[in-house]
């Protein structure tokens, strides 16, 4: 008997499938191995502009004038609009002001070079410490630099340190990360008198349509955006930001699309960041190793995100403490620091890493102290029994009994030891996500057998499209390969913005629900034929019943196919070459629930690159401010340093599945404890903990001792 | 095009005028598959050219981009990368850094990969040119292009082509490399999702051996 | 980067009167380094003379005593020459870590002696430091992490070319014309202008072209390691040559050379004297006694002290590599 299509309002994932939770290969893989594939900065439209961007070279100024008619009289040049109009305030060096489109490269930067500016520079501060400080230059006007955090306490905090059996303390700090995605932040924009079309570099093609309108006073329906493909995005990418804005206004003013993608440089200064945390950790456990008092401090700044409502760790500055452990006595005092940089924004699993990395060190310090095993430690005091089961299933495949030894600060003086010491570490990680319920998807069927499914949604490089195809082939019987995807398109059925893990659970169930429709509406007619199983083997049959018809369904996310809540552990085993300070990780194990898997392959990528992310956390990436000059040192992948390929470590990823839960994402938690877990590993090398990340030779060396002091001046 | 032109249309930019002339009815963009024709043209301009001081102004230039010939007019601070990318139609070569940093841009020139961004195009000239979009001949995949896909090691793909470009030549010179070999090859190159595990089993995939990726402790082992 | 005219040279003297037909003529080979000053606008250039298409320069042979390397010759040729690997393994172990394949591929052996400061300061577009005739040097009390243990001048940016600091270990010679004379510097030569004058990071006068380098084959052990904080494709934080000749199981003409903690590449004599005539089986505490030779006088800045614990094992390890 063929399965039953299930009655509207009972719709479920199928007890058995064949093709969701397999893997399926990239459905647009070779579009993007052959180059045929068509990024936002790809786009050549009709007469299309080269466009680009000023900045100030100052940190904070004052600037009265922009005097743009010099720029216009380049030749090639077209147009030139300046960021905003009349006098105003800058406050972070890379701040927009003017933008100008023009035939070639070559003429904006010449049109860049001719814009005079009259401006008076500002005091400035640009280094969290110095900004605190008292007399220090005031970023905002309206508010101060820095306000302290209210202290919030649950239990008695004072009374309970005196409880413990053991105690510890550390002043964590992680820097200020770029998101970096490969494609820099941009578009191409064309207004006419029909609207305004946007080839959007971005993780919401909405986000894009409603901020544009917004911005030019347009109706949201007569802005289209597009985005067939794009370099990833990482948290940064939502809304049209200034660039996208400054593109539709240079495209007006030209009567000609403008492709304005920004450069590398300004890529590092103006489109966002995660926040630096400066964290002051003091958590204490009793003596049968219950965690039973945790004191934090935290600051950090989101550039000039912060200071506007600072206290409480505005801007994204505020860490969520004592992260995934349950402790009955806490206080927390956080706050965010304005400096003058550019503002943080979203940045995959926002707070999270920085949290993790602060709190598992701790915790593998106080396990330390306890003479307890770490993971035996998390297990005891960490709630959740998913993350208890991962630990265990990760502790057996990395070997952590064999490989965990007590760190043991005596056995690096032995001449004997070698330059070389292997570590091994663990941490967890906690994510929400979930679906969004306004996502909706269309199908149409055609008498031929051919599928097409659209979504307003786009492909960041997680594999929408293919999560999508994959669905589409579950319920039709089909291959994904015959399932025809289109995505980012203003113009398809709204989907959701790419961020927070959010994706696949909101476009599965909404597919699942379209597919089901136009399969009953498939079966409906073909029945008439007599056959009763419309998918598969049938397929073609029941839609040559179409004839010169074809079936259009629309669907909408559905409760109870997707759910929130994704945990997931990493272990990382580090050596550690302790003359010359270099960290090599050497092998990573991470174990991730995600509920319901619809497509195994991709998924795993989403968690390699978490990882991979995480590991350029843990030992390369910070941004570099000068307090002298107040400019970014390193707007560039020479001094800013990615994870390459000769440093990303063996992987071994297991998968919990867990169909019952419905569908989650995964993005997110992959990179949360990949930092930490590392940190521990270097700490159980070294005997003794690089409490600042990215842990850097020149950190590793001071931390042993090695280092000489400065010759005084 | 905004600087002054020292070689003003009717002056003897390449020694003559009727060479100019014949030049000039390439047009802006033209390609021809008449690779030997234009291959002599080419070296005829090089030579021509020798000696000459050309510039600021646009001046022509011929590039050889997967056996086509492309006749442009480019100012010779014009990169490859921007000759390719924004004069020309051949986007599948990415722009990630514009310095030399990430690979988003390799091409083969000659066969060797070098970062189109950091080379002009005026200087690319006589040289044979592959992009991304010449390895697969009449839709076939090549075997990197056939692994990269197989194995997952393309994720937003941007960095992909670059990626492509780099193991593609790295095969070429050593057709059984080990995970070092691959890791050291494709170290030019930047990848912010994250696929560079992928990377290392699809390119030994191509290679048709064992798609085990290393640790990074075996580049220098 | 703004206009500028373009020619190519077919011999050095052509090449040198076009440069000099022009305000601020510049000598283009591989490019990565002047394309990316001319990006940043660090550099005033109106016209670039390529000069790759100059006859010969691009020769790697054996010549009577030694090896002579074309200043055109590329890194990776430098790299995978079979000739010169089994000669002199230390400087094919220098060209392999010269930033990356693509990069090595088209980079010159006269560019990479002749690159320009990699300073943050130097390299940033809207500082006006030392080094470009401003007024004071921002490192030096600033952001000074991957800056110098040793200088003779305020700025303390470092000479950062992998192949100076094996050239200089395997005391070669770099050939340069001037007014159509080749002068013939060792890599102290080459670089001694930068000890003294924060304007500059070579001795090399406008006009000057590195036409070769000759290696003579005095030394038949050499080894060449790098610290960085990445695994490729990552600047050195220190790096270290080490060369030596073999007589009778002892070393003859040893020589030590750190490259990215001075303008120039870092030698001392006393080092070198300590070590001749030491069996080539070094045992790890005299290996230490040479590098502390070498390091005693560093002068460490505020953010890059580690460097000497670096710079201190990276000798003992290349002194130790000779055996092998």
């Amino acid at each position: 008997m063929p399965d039953p299509v299930p009655a509207p309002g009972a719709l479920a994932w199928p007890a058995e499938t064949r093709v969701v939770g397999h893997s399926t290969h990239r459905i647009d893989a070779e579009a993007k191995v052959t180059g045929r594939a068509r990024y936002a900065s790809d786009i050549q439209a009709d007469g299309w502009l080269y466009g680009m961007i000023l900045r100030s070279k100052w940190p904070a100024a004052r600037v009265a004038a922009i005097d743009l008619a010099p720029a216009l009289q380049v030749p090639g040049i077209v147009a030139a609009v300046p960021a905003r109009d009349g006098e105003r305030t800058i406050r972070f060096y890379g701040e927009e002001l003017a933008a100008v489109a023009g035939k070639s490269k070559q003429a904006c930067l010449d049109a860049l070079r001719a814009i005079r500016v009259t401006a008076t520079p500002l005091p400035f501060v640009v280094r969290e410490d110095d900004a605190k400080a008292d007399g220090a230059a005031p970023v905002w006007d309206t508010a101060a630099n820095f306000i302290p955090g209210t202290p919030k306490e649950q239990g008695s905090v004072d009374a309970a340190f005196g409880e413990c059996a053991a105690v510890v303390e550390g002043f964590y700090t992680t820097p200020v990360q770029i998101h970096h995605p490969l494609e820099t932040h941009g578009n191409t924009v064309s207004w006419t008198d029909d609207g305004v079309t946007a080839w959007a570099s971005t993780q919401g093609i909405g986000s894009v349509r409603d901020g544009l309108a917004g911005a030019l006073q347009l109706d949201q329906s007569r802005v289209r955006v597009v985005t067939e493909y794009m370099g990833g995005g990482f948290g940064a990418k939502f809304g049209p930001g200034v660039a996208g804005i400054l593109a539709a206004k240079l495209s007006r003013q030209a009567g000609a699309p403008v492709r304005l993608m920004l450069t590398r440089f300004d890529q590092a200064l103006a489109v966002g960041n995660r926040p630096s945390s400066f964290q002051k950790i003091r958590l204490g456990a009793l003596a049968d190793g219950t965690l039973h008092a945790f004191d934090f401090e935290n600051y950090g700044t989101a550039g000039i995100g912060a200071g506007k409502a600072s206290e409480g760790g505005g801007g994204g500055a505020n860490l969520p403490m004592p992260y995934i452990y349950k402790v009955p006595n806490v206080r927390t005092k956080q706050a965010a620091v304005a400096v003058n940089a550019g503002p943080a924004s979203a940045f995959r699993a926002p707070a999270n890493p920085p949290a993790s990395f602060g709190m598992e060190g701790a915790m593998d310090d106080l396990a330390t102290k306890l003479g307890v095993d770490p993971v035996a430690f998390r297990i005891q005091n960490d709630p959740n029994p998913i993350r208890q089961r991962e630990y265990k299933v990760g502790a057996e495949k990395f070997g952590w009994a064999q490989k965990y030894r007590r760190p043991d600060p005596a056995a690096l003086a032995l001449a004997t030891a070698g330059p070389i010491r292997r570590g091994v570490g663990c941490a967890g990680a906690n994510w929400g996500g979930g679906g969004n319920k306004n996502t909706g998807a269309e199908v149409e069927i055609h008498s031929d057998g051919s599928v097409e499914v659209r979504l307003g949604v786009q492909d960041i490089g997680t594999g929408t499209r293919t999560v999508i195809a994959v669905v589409a082939a579950e319920v039709f019987g089909l291959a994904p390969e015959q399932i025809t995807v289109r995505v980012g398109d203003t113009r398809f059925p709204p989907g959701p913005g790419s961020g927070g893990s959010t994706t696949c659970p909101s476009v599965s169930p909404a597919v699942l629900d379209a597919c089901t429709n136009a399969l009953r509406q498939l079966q409906t007619q073909a029945g008439l034929s007599d056959i009763r199983d419309a998918k598969g083997a049938n397929w073609a049959a029941a839609c040559r019943k179409l004839g010169a018809g074809t079936v259009a369904a629309r669907g909408m996310w559905q409760p109870g196919l997707s759910s929130s809540g994704a945990g997931g552990v990493q272990f990382a085993q580090v050596a550690v070459d302790t003359e010359i300070g270099l960290v090599t990780v050497e092998k990573i194990v991470a174990v991730h629930d995600c509920g319901r898997i619809v497509n195994r392959v991709t998924t795993e990528s989403q968690i390699n690159g978490g990882i991979v992310m995480g590991l350029g956390y843990a030992l390369y990436e910070e941004r570099v401010m000068d307090p002298a000059s107040g400019v970014v040192l390193n707007p560039n992948f020479e001094t800013y340093k990615l994870s390459g390929m000769a440093d990303v470590p063996d992987i071994d990823i297991v998968l919990l599945d867990m169909p019952e839960r419905g569908v989650i994402g995964i993005g997110e938690p992959a990179t949360i404890p990949t930092a930490a877990a590392i940190a521990n590993a270097v700490a159980n090398a070294l005997g003794v903990r690089v409490f600042s990340l990215p842990i850097t030779p020149a950190k590793v060396l001071a931390a042993l001792g090695k280092v000489p002091s400065p010759t005084p001046a | 095009m905004n600087a002054p032109d020292p070689n003003p249309d009717d002056a003897p930019l390449l020694g003559t005028h009727s060479r100019r002339a014949f030049l000039k009815g390439f047009g802006a963009i033209t390609i021809s598959a008449a690779a030997s024709q234009t291959q002599a043209v080419a070296a005829e301009l090089e030579k021509l050219n020798a000696e000459k001081i050309v510039g600021p102004g646009p001046v022509p230039v011929t590039l050889r981009v997967n056996g086509e010939t492309l006749s442009l007019s480019l100012e010779p601070r014009v990169t490859l990368l921007d000759a390719l990318r924004n004069v020309s139609t051949y986007t599948g070569t990415k722009e990630g850094c514009d310095r030399a940093t990430c690979g988003a841009c390799t091409v083969l020139l000659d066969g060797a990969p070098i970062y189109s961004c950091q080379m002009l195009a005026i200087e690319a000239q006589g040289h044979a040119i592959t992009t991304v979009e010449g390895l697969a001949q009449d839709g076939k995949l090549t075997p990197v292009q056939k692994a990269f896909a197989e194995r997952d090691a393309t994720m937003c793909g941007y960095c992909t082509p670059g990626f492509v470009m780099a193991a593609t030549a790295l095969l070429k010179e050593n057709p059984h490399p080990t995970p070092a070999d691959v890791r050291r090859a494709c170290s030019g190159n930047l990848c912010r999702c994250g696929t560079q595990p992928r990377v290392v089993e699809a390119v030994l995939q191509a290679a048709g051996g064992a798609a085990d990726n290393g640790t990074p402790g075996d580049l220098h082992a | 980067m703004k206009p500028f005219s373009y020619a190519t040279a077919l011999s050095p003297e052509s090449a040198r009167q076009l440069a000099s037909s022009s305000k601020h003529g510049a000598y283009l080979a591989g490019g990565n380094d002047l394309l990316g000053l001319l990006k940043e606008g660090l550099v005033e250039a109106d016209l670039l003379v390529n000069v790759k298409a100059l006859p010969g320069l691009g020769k790697i042979e054996q010549s009577g005593a030694g090896w002579s390397i074309g200043a055109l010759a590329t890194v990776a040729q430098v790299e995978k020459h079979p000739g010169l690997k089994a000669a002199f393994p230390g400087l094919a172990a220098a060209a392999a870590e010269v930033a990356s394949p693509q990069i090595r591929n088209v980079a010159t052996v006269g560019g990479n002696l002749a690159q320009h400061s990699r300073c943050w300061y130097f390299r940033h577009r809207d500082t006006l430091c030392l080094k470009k005739g401003g007024d004071h040097c921002f490192a030096r009390n600033g952001e000074n992490r991957y800056h110098t243990l040793f200088t003779g001048n305020p700025c303390v940016s470092p000479m950062v070319s992998s192949l100076a600091v094996a050239f200089a270990a395997l005391d070669a010679v770099a050939v340069v014309v001037r007014e159509g004379k080749e002068l013939r510097w060792s890599m102290a030569d080459f670089y001694h202008r930068a000890w003294e004058n924060p304007l500059t990071h070579h001795s090399l006068e406008p006009g000057d072209l590195v036409v070769r380098v000759e290696v003579p084959l005095l030394r038949t052990r050499s080894a060449y390691l790098q610290a960085s904080e990445k695994h490729a494709f990552d600047w050195a934080l220190v790096s270290c040559a080490a060369a030596t000749g073999i007589d009778g199981g002892k070393m003859k003409g040893p020589r030590i050379a750190l490259g990215s903690i001075s303008p120039m590449p870092h030698q001392a004599e006393a080092a070198n004297t300590f070590l001749e005539g030491k069996p080539l089986a070094l045992d790890d505490a005299t290996a230490t006694q040479a590098a502390d030779l070498l390091l005693k006088e560093a002068q460490p800045l505020e953010h890059n002290g580690y460097k000497v614990p670096i710079a201190l094992a990276l000798v003992r390890r290349a002194l130790l590599q000779l055996q092998s």
